[in-house]
Order: structure tokens, then C-alpha cells, then sequence
């Protein structure tokens, strides 16, 4: 339950809504991205951005004060979505669009971003379909507010069989990988900044042998990004780990495949860097923090899943200097929760964006 | 007696199961060695140490875990075997695929390699579905080992795959007759197949003198003409083989071999001649075998290996035990085939064909320990295979359920 | 069958009677009640419960922080043969218990073992307008240990309108198909009717006929001298002589043995439950109408997607509605285009008896994450621990068995390490009539 204490003299009644400029939250639980947890802890905020957060955190007197007897936490970051683009994402023609920038499909009033929130997801990766070799460059926005953190970012690529179709040049793996291969050694162009390290990249890879192929293609060539996938890559987990990329994975649905689950739990264990994707709108935000949730329940260290579903997300992402922790300076983007975050029990009572109160609220 | 369920029980089998292999060094001790470099050691053994064979001879030994069996060899290697079948690795957008890579279609969790491996096929060349003309460059890898492909790489790009006959005709036409797309382009006839491949080798001279004409692949193309890389073309019957015997001369192809090639036996002055070196596929009970329905017998191999011309026998991947390389030599056997010939035929003779025959083939003091423990002599039908060692590791170990 | 596993179930008996001591932090007897200390087992059945039970001599003694009644999947097909769960063609006598493959799935039953669900209400048809027969099995690694069905006949399972072999029931249809429902329950109404009817115009007549015939007994004397004087005179007359024929009352006839109207004719007099599976507004408009009139029918709704206008209706006819509170997204069937995660609070809230199913599609594995989420939604928590145990325990008339802690009741019980809703939380022990059958 969230009280509002207007500690301060100056604060008007009919500004529920409007942003303020400096406000504090007290919770009961302060859940920090590196798993750890403060009790009673102060967050405070202005300008939209977090000035602090500890336990002795002590605002100027006069700065209004919002009481939460449940946690808090940072908003999640859904590191793989399609929210809002429609059929928009993938090109039934040509195989190759590098070029492409999925900003353009981006809706930010689409009702795909208003579940989101209802999930405590505050920040989007929007990415192309995996239909194509190279569908695009992805974007990173808030899922309210219309904010984009990332206009032209990391280049998405797809050696999953998907990308694969029978009337659409490449309709192989080697067609492909030739294909890239003689791209890489552009001059200029995304191809020439993934090659040079300026430019991040996420490979679809789902079945053992694509990420194997994946890794071996991002190796020889010194990519940095991360794999989609890898639903059944523990077993290359060393691999995955000595290539440095990261590894996007889920969504995961009730009765998942346990081999799938047992993947995300080898990958951690072997400290590849990890990520949640949703897939959404053909998945329910909701099926994010479930996925975590089955992670868990298989044996992923309750910490990694939640960085997972933050920080480690917002690093994948390449916005970790914006969102995904609780840290000075970054965008004050935070979920007001009934009780622990990962607890699949725990409710959403409020989300803010940029210090903005965009759902639930006092009740 | 209910079980009580365990999941530490199960944890424990599945990682007892996976790191079982033991990295030697080894004595392997046998009534036989046969080296298939000429020579068969009676009472005999094989050293191997950090997966390389360190000693072969007679009596003798060296230090290590001591193996026995009955008789020892190479591992063996298919030139056939197969083990690209996935769609996906078929690049339907181009008939002359010449530069890219089947090392890229390789699917390593593919049942099929411990399929082979297990029946004692250590080396296979990879080649692609042949439903290109040509079909790209092919890759000798070992079928078993780590599940990347730089480990276990025995040679990249070791030979260039072509397809002659009708396979790389068939496919190329819609359901309604007419093609579509790039498949417009594409033969659907056998002699439009043939043209497609002579083609390719003039654009590939023409681009050489005039960099307005070259194209994707004309390189590798003519790495072959220059006789630095290995053609193997797919060619069933009596046509194909003729008409890759007339390429090979036509173009003078230095090292060129026709892969599953039943009809061979029907040509034998042209093969002689031209010194192209046959794969036989899989023997059949029936003689009639693969798309072309070309026929062939038991003793096509002995007459081959009696005119002298380089052949090796396939198992082209198969499924069924009956089928499989270890059981071809016995085949071949039986149509009057000599124990070392038939040995050659599945270990040497084959990694000769692609180059590979410094690294596999034969046990010989500086190659791959690769090897075969056999409880009886090899090819025998009541003899078994009962243990594989693949780069000096016991990864097939059946001793105990033989005994 | 029931039989064999019935002797069956007496002979384990005789050999394994060792008692087991379970000692817990919390031992949560039923929903909103809980207690500490232990729970003792002797031969399958909870003997004791409370801080004062002590560990009789020679016990197994085990322990953990929370002691709970193991989940009951109230809407399952696990452990069905494939083709069974996907039969069009399946009819009310239908019996999942036919159905049964024992051998195919075991990992995913073993799975759904070890997260606690100890119980399933499992049906064949899962598609079919009538699937048939539900019963209520003990999660038993094989099913073939003692007791593995705990009710035969527990439900007959229908569905209305859902997506069928991917193909939409038009709109039409669907109503047709809630009257096709309500007809089968009129239909054996009508027939158990025509039985009653029968077996009591039976006895009547076979009353008249005794009466008749002692009453020819008592006349023997005065019929046969009436006889010969008509004879008699039959031969003055010279005319031949006509024995008059005993005209006997017609006998009722036998009504037709249809098992099916057997079987709808125990739904609709109250024996066993009809769970209808049924989303869309007009449906479950239609379906609370058309059973307004069956005053003994005992209806559960399953799935219910858009149930909620219906909340309080449902509590007043005491309704339960098992719930699947799964996340779907935007590439959902159909039915489901409304589906909301916070349908079971709303129904709770509104005193309806809600109970999780995983949807018949082998979640049951995941079925405590989904309560976890139902809670995550808005349902009370106490109301979804009751939904995994007491409730369809209740619904499915085996909570005389099964379904909560308490002496008396089968030893059906999950030693867990932390609260039942808790995400980390596993199951440490899983026991089954006493036995332990999971360990880790």
C-alpha cells in the first residue's frame, strides 16, 4: 500500500499527476541490482533522475515523501520484444536490411506498451523479427512517454532457420554466412561497424548447431553483441562464455521444456551474461517475470534472474549508463511493488518513468 | 519396492556420462595389427600419446594403459557418408555455389555422427545436399569430438562438390510445372545439368582474362583447373560417369574423383585412361541402388581394384547396420575382394583421394590415433567392432559387453 | 480393476506399515488454518497432527520448514494416451480411465510429482464437445502403485465453443453447442425417468398379476363348473365350444439400456459434477440459463475466460470455476482474446470457489507458479492455496481422502523449504500414502 505524505508545505493537492521535481520514496524493501536488499531504504529523485538511494539518504527537509510499506525496485527491462510493430518487423522479399531501423515501426501509444507497464516493464528493446538474415538495427525505448533511449542500435541478425525461406535468396546456412562474410569486409556501413566492434549485434540462434554456428561465425570475426535463443545451448555454455557474448533468452511458457530451463541455469553457471526477451506481443509481458520464475524454480540463483530481468538487460542493450539499476544519475525508473519483485505473488502498485508516475498509484 | 526418486542419482549419471573418455597414453595390444600402409603386424601393438600415434610394430610396447583386441586398424573414412541432409543447407538461389562453405551447414548434435563414429567411421568428407550443380566446398572432419567445428577439422576446404545426373535437376520446378523465382535459372534436364557445369569452368577461365567477367566462386573453380583442389562430383550411372570422365579430360582435372558411382565397373578403359578414381556407394542386395536406379554387383569393387583404379566404398550415412561402412568391405569381400584391399578401400585409399592421408588413414607413427578394435578379424560377419579411439581417446568402449 | 488395486493396496499394507515422523515449522493443516510441530503417518493415513505428536519407536523421521496437503490439478490430461486427449469423438460413458498410458510422459509426470502436485483430475476428449468421464489419480510414479485412482467417476467433462483441431466454432454453433449440453442432462434426466417409470409400473403390474391369479385360485371351483355348464350348453346348441381367453394386462415395456443417458442422468441428479469448459460471454450466458431449471445439477465452469460479469451469479449458485491463469499472448485461440490474469481475484472477491487448473496441456508441473501469479493478480492467498488443494479436493468429492492435513485423511503430503507460493520454494519431500516419493 502506498501513502503519500505531503511533508511539504509547497506541494498542491491536484499534483498527483504532474512530475515533481524532487521527491523521495521510503520502502520497506529497496531491491538494488546487484540482488542485494535495503530495508527501509530512501530513494530520492529529481528532475526525473535518481539523485540517491541508500538507507541514511536524507532529502532536504520540505521534499514531499512517499511512503511504501512493500518493495522497490528498478523498472524491468524486456531485452527482446516486438511491441507494436504489428506484422511491421520482417521483410518477406529480401533477406538483407541492414539498413532498416525498427524505430520506425515504433508506436509508442500502441496498447502492447500499457501491458508492459501493468508488468513493471519500463523499458523495451524493439527488435526485427528473426525472419530475416539481417532484419535491422533495434531500438530501445521507455515504454511510456514515448522516450527512445536507442535509435540506431545494435544490428540484429538471424542465423536461426527461420530466416530461411525457399523463394528469398540465401535458403542456406552457407548461402548466408558467404553472404555476410562478404559484407563484413565493406568499408562502411553497419557491416563495417560490427566488424570494427563499433556496433553491437544480436544473432538468432535457437537449436544447438545455430548457436554453435552462431559462435563460430561472431568468433572468427570478432563480434561483440549477443545470441537470441539458445534454448538448448548449455551444453556449449563454456563456449558461449569464451566468446563474450551474452544470451538473450525466453520467453518460457508453463510446461516449458525442462531441457530449455536447464540451459539458462548452465549458461549462468558457466557466467554468460544474461538476458530475458519476451518475444511480446505474441507473448504477455506477464511471461517475463514467469520465465524468471521457472528459471528459479530450476535452479537459477534468484539474484542472476533478477539482474536479468535489469541491469544485465540494460547491458545487453547497451542503455546500462540510463536504466536497469538503482543508481545516481540514471533515469528514475522504478516499480513500486506488494512484496519481493521475483515473487510471481508480488503485485505492481505503481510504475514510474523519467520520475513520472505512469501506473497504479495511491490507492 | 517403490523407487524413491533421486534427482542427485540423475545429475550424476548425466555428468558421469559425458566426461568418460580417458586421453591415454595407450599400449594397444592385438593378435593383428593391420596398418594399412602394407603391413600387418601379428602379435602386434599400437602407442599412442596426446592423440597421435607414437609406435607401431610388432611385440614391443611403451608405456601406458594397455588395450586389447583381437585385431586393430584405422579408423575409417567416408568420402560419402552424407551427413548434410538438413534443407537449410541447400542454397536454392544459385546453381554454381562454388564458394561457399558446407562447413557452415554442419549440424554437429546431428544423431548421425555418433551413428558413425559408433559403427567405426572416424573421418568423414562432408559434402553438401547434392541438389546444387555445384555445391560448394567440402570439409574432412572428424565424427566425433568436441561440438565446434575447428576442433575437429581434419582439413577445411579440401575438395569442391559438383552433381551431375538428375538430382540437381529435380526440385527445380514448381508444383504447377512452371519455376519460380531464381529457380527459373536452374537445369531440369541432365544435359542442362552438364552444361550448367562446363559453363561454370569457362566463365571461371574467361573471368581469369577479363576481371569484367569473373564471379563469386571463379577462384575456387579454378584452383581446381590448376590442380590444387580435389573435385568430387556425383555421378550414379554409366552417363554421368562418362560425361565427368569427358569434364576431367576435357578441362584436365589432375585429381577428380566420381562419387557413388554403381556403373563404373561398365567403363572401365575410360577410367583407366582418364585416372579418375571412383566411390563406390553402398552394396545392395538387389544391385539396383540410389535416384538413377544404376546397377551394380558385389564384384564391381574387385574389378576396379584389378584394373587398378583408386576406388573407396561408402556407407552413405546409412541407417540401417547392414549398410554401414563396416559391413561394406565384407561385401566387397565377398564378391573376391582381398582383406587388405577391402581395408584400403574404407581407411587410405579415401584419405588419399582428398589429401588428408598425412593426418588419417593408416597407423603410422605420427598420425591421428585413430583406430579400431575389432573381436575378430575385420569385416568378418561374426566380428565386431569393440572399441573406437578418435584422436588417442577411448570414445566407443564395448569391451565389456562382448566378453 | 478398482478391485485389483484394491487388493493390491492390501497387500502393500501388510508389508510396509512403518510409520513416518514429520516434523515442520509450519504445517499448514487446511486453507487459513496452521499449526506447528508434526504430523505422524501409519500405514498411508495421518494418524496425528499438532506440536504435541511424538515419534513412536522405529519411525522414519523427516523434517523440513512447511508441511501442506500435495496440489491437485483440477484440469489435467496428463499421463492420457495422445489420442485420447485429442478424440473428437468421445461420448458422456466415455472413461479417461480407458484411456491411460502409463508409459509415455513419465518424465513429465515425474516433473509435476517433484513441484508438488500429488493429484490430478485428468480427462480424455479435451476438445470434444463431450469428453466423458474425468476421474480424480494419484500422481503415482507408474500409476500402478496402491490407490492410484482416488475417484472413478469424479466428473463428466464438456466444452462449448473452444477452438477445435484449430479450427473456430462459428458463433452459432456455439449456443447449439450449450443446448446440445443441456439436452444430454434432459436427455438422461428423462431417461432415469422413464426407468422409474417403468420399474414402478413393474411392480404394479406385477402386483395385478399376483392378486389375479390367487383370486383364480380362490374361483377354481365356481370357473371350472361354469366351464363344463357352458360347454354343455354349447353342445345342445350344437355349436362348438370357445374357451374364453384370460385376457392379460399388458406388460410394461422395458425401457432401452443407453449408458450415456446413464451417465448424464448421474449428472443432472447431483452424483457427479459437469465441468464445462466455456469462455465467451453468450455462452456462459446461455449455459447459466439453460441450467437454471436442473435444481440438483452440480456445475463447474473451467477456463471462463470472460466470467467476470458473472461473479456474483456464480457465488450465489455456488458455482466453482477452475481458473488457468497462465500469461497468453496476442497469439492466443480465439476464445481466450479476453483472457485476464485477474479473473480468479475477481471471482474469489465475489465468494466464488475458484480451483487452478494447468489447462490440460501437461503444465502441471507449473501449476504453484500460477497460482503464485493468480496472487500476483489480486487473489487472496489463502483462496489460492485452497485452489490447489481443498477445493477441487471438495469439487471432486474426494476431500474426504485427500486435500489438507488432517487426521484420518490419506498421507498425501509435500515437505517443502519454503512457503508454498514462493518461487524459490521446492518440494524437499513428496509423499504418497505415507511413502516417500520424491527425496532431494
Amino acid at each position: 500500500m502506498i501513502t503519500t505524505l505531503l511533508v511539504s508545505s509547497l506541494a498542491l493537492s491536484g499534483a498527483a499527476v504532474a512530475p515533481q521535481p524532487s521527491f523521495a520514496v521510503r520502502a520497506a524493501a529497496v531491491h538494488l541490482a546487484d540482488g542485494t536488499t535495503l530495508e527501509d531504504g530512501v530513494l530520492w529523485v529529481e528532475n526525473g533522475t535518481i539523485r540517491a538511494v541508500g538507507r541514511g539518504v536524507e532529502p532536504p527537509a520540505g521534499t514531499p515523501f512517499i511512503e511504501h510499506d512493500g518493495a522497490l525496485s528498478a523498472g524491468i527491462v524486456a531485452a527482446h520484444t516486438h511491441m507494436g510493430g504489428g506484422d511491421g518487423l520482417q521483410d518477406s522479399t529480401r533477406a538483407f536490411l541492414p539498413e532498416a531501423r525498427v524505430l520506425h515501426a515504433f508506436e509508442p501509444k500502441h496498447s502492447d506498451f500499457e501491458r508492459a507497464l501493468a508488468a513493471g516493464i519500463t523499458t523495451a528493446v524493439l527488435a526485427p523479427r528473426e525472419t530475416n538474415v539481417a532484419g535491422g538495427r533495434i531500438a530501445v525505448v521507455k515504454t511510456s512517454g514515448g522516450t527512445v533511449l536507442e535509435r540506431d542500435g545494435h544490428l540484429h541478425l538471424s542465423l536461426h532457420t527461420t530466416a530461411l525461406w525457399g523463394w528469398r535468396e540465401p535458403t542456406s546456412w552457407p548461402g548466408a554466412l558467404a553472404h555476410l562474410e562478404r559484407r563484413l569486409e565493406e568499408r562502411e556501413g553497419p557491416f563495417a561497424e560490427i566488424a570494427s566492434g563499433e556496433r553491437s549485434v544480436i544473432i538468432e540462434a535457437w537449436d544447438r548447431h545455430e548457436v554453435s554456428r552462431a559462435l563460430e561465425f561472431a568468433t572468427s570475426h570478432g563480434l561483440r553483441g549477443a545470441l537470441r535463443g539458445g534454448h538448448r545451448a548449455g551444453e556449449l555454455a563454456r563456449r558461449v562464455r569464451s566468446s563474450g557474448l551474452s544470451m538473450i533468452v525466453g520467453p518460457f511458457a508453463p510446461g516449458e521444456d525442462r531441457e530449455h530451463l536447464r540451459s539458462v541455469v548452465a549458461l549462468a553457471e558457466a557466467g554468460v551474461p544474461l538476458a530475458f526477451g519476451l518475444d511480446a506481443p505474441a507473448s504477455d509481458p506477464e511471461a517475463l517475470r514467469l520465465s524468471a520464475a521457472l528459471c528459479v524454480r530450476e535452479g537459477l540463483e534468484p539474484q542472476t534472474a533478477w539482474r536479468a530481468l535489469t541491469s544485465t538487460a540494460a547491458q545487453v542493450a547497451g542503455v546500462a549508463d540510463r536504466v536497469g539499476s538503482l543508481e545516481r544519475g540514471l533515469d528514475a525508473d522504478f516499480v513500486l511493488w506488494s512484496g519481493p519483485p521475483l515473487e510471481l505473488t508480488s503485485r505492481v502498485e505503481a510504475v514510474y518513468i523519467g520520475g513520472e508516475l505512469v501506473f497504479g498509484g495511491a490507492r | 519396492m517403490r523407487n524413491v526418486l533421486s534427482t542427485v542419482c540423475v545429475l550424476a549419471l548425466a555428468s558421469s556420462a559425458t566426461a568418460q573418455d580417458d586421453a591415454g597414453p595407450w599400449v594397444i595390444r592385438a593378435d593383428r595389427v593391420y596398418t594399412a600402409a602394407g603391413e600387418v603386424f601379428e602379435g602386434g601393438f599400437v602407442a599412442v600419446a596426446n592423440g597421435k600415434i607414437v609406435g607401431v610394430g610388432p611385440g614391443g610396447g611403451g608405456a601406458g594403459d594397455e588395450l586389447e583386441a583381437v585385431c586393430v586398424t584405422p579408423g575409417m573414412v567416408d568420402l560419402g557418408a552424407r551427413v548434410v541432409t538438413h534443407p537449410d543447407a541447400v542454397e536454392q538461389s544459385t546453381e554454381v555455389a562454388a564458394s561457399m562453405r558446407v562447413a557452415h551447414a554442419l549440424d554437429l548434435f546431428d544423431p548421425r555422427w555418433k551413428r558413425e563414429l559408433e559403427s567405426g567411421v572416424t573421418t568423414v568428407l562432408a559434402t553438401p545436399p547434392d541438389s546444387n550443380v555445384i555445391g560448394g566446398l567440402c570439409i574432412a572432419v572428424k565424427t566425433g569430438g568436441l561440438t565446434d567445428v575447428a576442433s575437429r577439422t581434419v582439413r577445411a576446404d579440401v575438395a569442391l562438390r559438383g552433381s551431375f545426373g538428375t538430382q540437381p535437376s529435380q526440385g527445380n520446378q514448381s508444383s504447377s510445372g512452371t519455376p519460380q523465382t531464381f529457380y527459373v535459372r536452374r537445369p531440369t534436364t541432365r544435359m542442362g545439368v552438364e552444361w550448367t557445369i562446363r559453363k561454370a569452368f569457362y566463365d571461371a577461365l574467361a573471368g581469369a582474362q577479363d576481371p569484367e567477367r569473373d564471379f563469386e566462386g571463379a577462384d575456387v573453380l579454378r584452383r581446381v583447373l590448376d590442380g590444387e583442389l580435389v573435385l568430387g562430383a556425383q555421378a550414379w550411372s554409366t552417363q554421368d560417369i562418362r560425361t565427368a570422365i569427358y569434364v576431367k579430360e576435357e578441362f584436365g582435372i589432375e585429381r577428380m574423383f566420381v562419387d557413388a558411382a554403381a556403373e563404373a565397373w561398365k567403363e572401365p578403359d575410360l577410367l583407366v585412361r582418364s585416372g579418375m578414381a571412383v566411390v563406390l556407394p553402398p552394396l545392395s542386395f538387389d544391385g539396383r541402388v540410389g535416384p538413377e536406379n544404376a546397377f551394380f554387383s558385389w564384384h564391381s569393387a574387385r574389378e576396379l581394384d584389378e584394373l587398378g583404379v583408386p576406388f573407396a566404398l561408402s556407407g552413405h550415412g546409412a541407417a540401417d547396420p547392414a549398410a554401414r561402412l563396416a559391413y561394406q568391405g565384407g561385401l566387397a569381400m565377398r564378391g573376391g575382394l582381398s582383406l587388405e584391399a577391402a581395408l584400403a578401400a574404407v581407411t587410405l585409399a579415401p584419405a588419399r583421394m582428398i589429401g588428408i592421408d598425412d593426418r588419417v588413414g593408416s597407423l603410422e607413427v605420427g598420425k591421428d590415433a585413430d583406430l579400431l578394435l575389432w573381436s575378430g578379424t575385420p569385416f568378418q560377419p561374426t566380428s565386431r567392432i569393440i572399441g573406437v579411439m578418435l584422436d588417442g581417446r577411448l570414445v566407443v568402449d564395448r569391451r565389456e559387453a562382448s566378453e | 480393476m478398482i478391485v485389483c488395486l484394491g487388493l493390491i493396496a492390501l497387500s502393500s499394507l501388510a508389508q510396509e506399515s512403518t510409520a513416518l515422523f514429520v516434523r515442520a515449522d509450519r504445517i499448514l493443516v487446511q486453507p487459513g488454518e496452521e499449526t506447528t510441530g508434526a504430523v505422524l503417518i501409519e500405514n498411508g493415513i495421518i494418524v496425528a497432527v499438532g506440536p504435541g505428536v511424538a515419534a513412536p519407536e522405529g519411525a522414519r523421521e523427516i523434517s523440513g520448514a512447511v508441511v501442506c496437503a500435495g496440489y491437485l490439478d483440477a484440469w489435467s490430461s496428463l499421463g492420457v494416451e495422445p489420442a485420447s486427449v485429442r478424440d473428437g469423438k468421445t461420448s458422456p460413458a466415455t472413461s479417461v480411465l480407458d484411456g491411460l498410458d502409463l508409459f509415455s510422459n513419465d518424465h513429465l509426470r515425474l516433473d509435476s510429482l517433484e513441484s508438488g502436485v500429488t493429484a490430478l483430475r485428468i480427462q480424455s476428449g479435451v476438445e470434444a464437445e463431450v469428453g466423458g468421464l474425468s476421474a480424480v489419480v494419484r500422481n503415482d510414479p507408474g500409476q500402478d502403485g496402491p490407490g492410484a485412482v482416488l475417484m472413478e467417476d469424479a466428473c463428466v467433462a464438456a466444452t462449448i465453443g473452444v477452438t477445435r483441431n484449430g479450427k473456430t466454432v462459428d458463433v452459432f454453433d456455439r449456443v447449439d453447442e450449450v443446448d446440445d449440453i443441456a439436452d444430454l442432462v434432459e436427455a438422461g434426466l428423462a431417461y432415469r425417468e422413464s426407468w422409474l417409470d417403468y420399474e414402478e409400473k413393474l411392480a404394479e403390474w406385477e402386483k395385478e398379476i399376483a392378486e389375479k391369479e390367487e383370486e383364480l385360485e380362490k374361483d377354481f371351483k365356481k370357473a371350472k363348473k361354469k366351464r363344463d355348464e357352458d360347454i354343455e350348453e354349447a353342445e345342445e346348441k350344437g355349436k362348438e365350444h370357445k374357451e374364453k381367453k384370460y385376457k392379460e394386462d399388458k406388460k410394461p415395456k422395458r425401457p432401452r439400456t443407453d449408458t450415456d443417458k446413464e451417465t448424464m442422468a448421474r449428472v443432472g441428479s447431483g452424483e457427479i459434477p459437469l465441468v464445462v469448459e466455456v469462455h465467451r460471454y453468450p455462452e456462459i450466458r446461455e449455459l447459466l440459463d439453460r441450467t437454471e431449471s436442473f435444481d440438483r445439477l452440480r456445475l463447474i465452469l473451467a477456463g471462463a475466460t470472460e466470467a467476470k460479469p458473472f461473479a456474483d451469479e456464480l457465488a450465489m449458485r455456488r458455482i466453482p470455476v477452475i481458473v488457468w491463469p497462465t500469461p497468453m499472448g496476442v497469439t492466443r485461440p480465439d476464445e481466450f482474446r479476453m483472457h485476464d490474469l485477474e479473473l480468479a481475484a475477481t471471482l474469489d472477491d465475489a465468494g466464488v470457489q475458484v480451483l487452478f487448473g494447468s489447462g490440460g496441456h501437461g503444465a502441471a508441473r507449473d501449476l504453484p507458479a500460477l497460482a503464485a501469479l493468480a496472487v500476483g493478480h489480486g487473489l487472496d492467498r489463502t483462496a489460492a492455496f485452497e485452489a490447489l488443494t481443498l477445493g477441487p479436493a471438495r469439487s471432486f468429492d474426494v476431500a474426504q481422502r485427500i486435500g489438507s492435513v488432517e487426521r484420518g485423511k490419506d498421507a498425501d503430503l509435500l515437505v517443502l523449504d519454503g512457503d508454498p507460493l514462493d518461487v524459490a520454494t521446492r518440494a524437499r519431500f513428496v509423499i504418497l500414502r505415507g511413502e516417500v516419493v520424491v527425496e532431494r
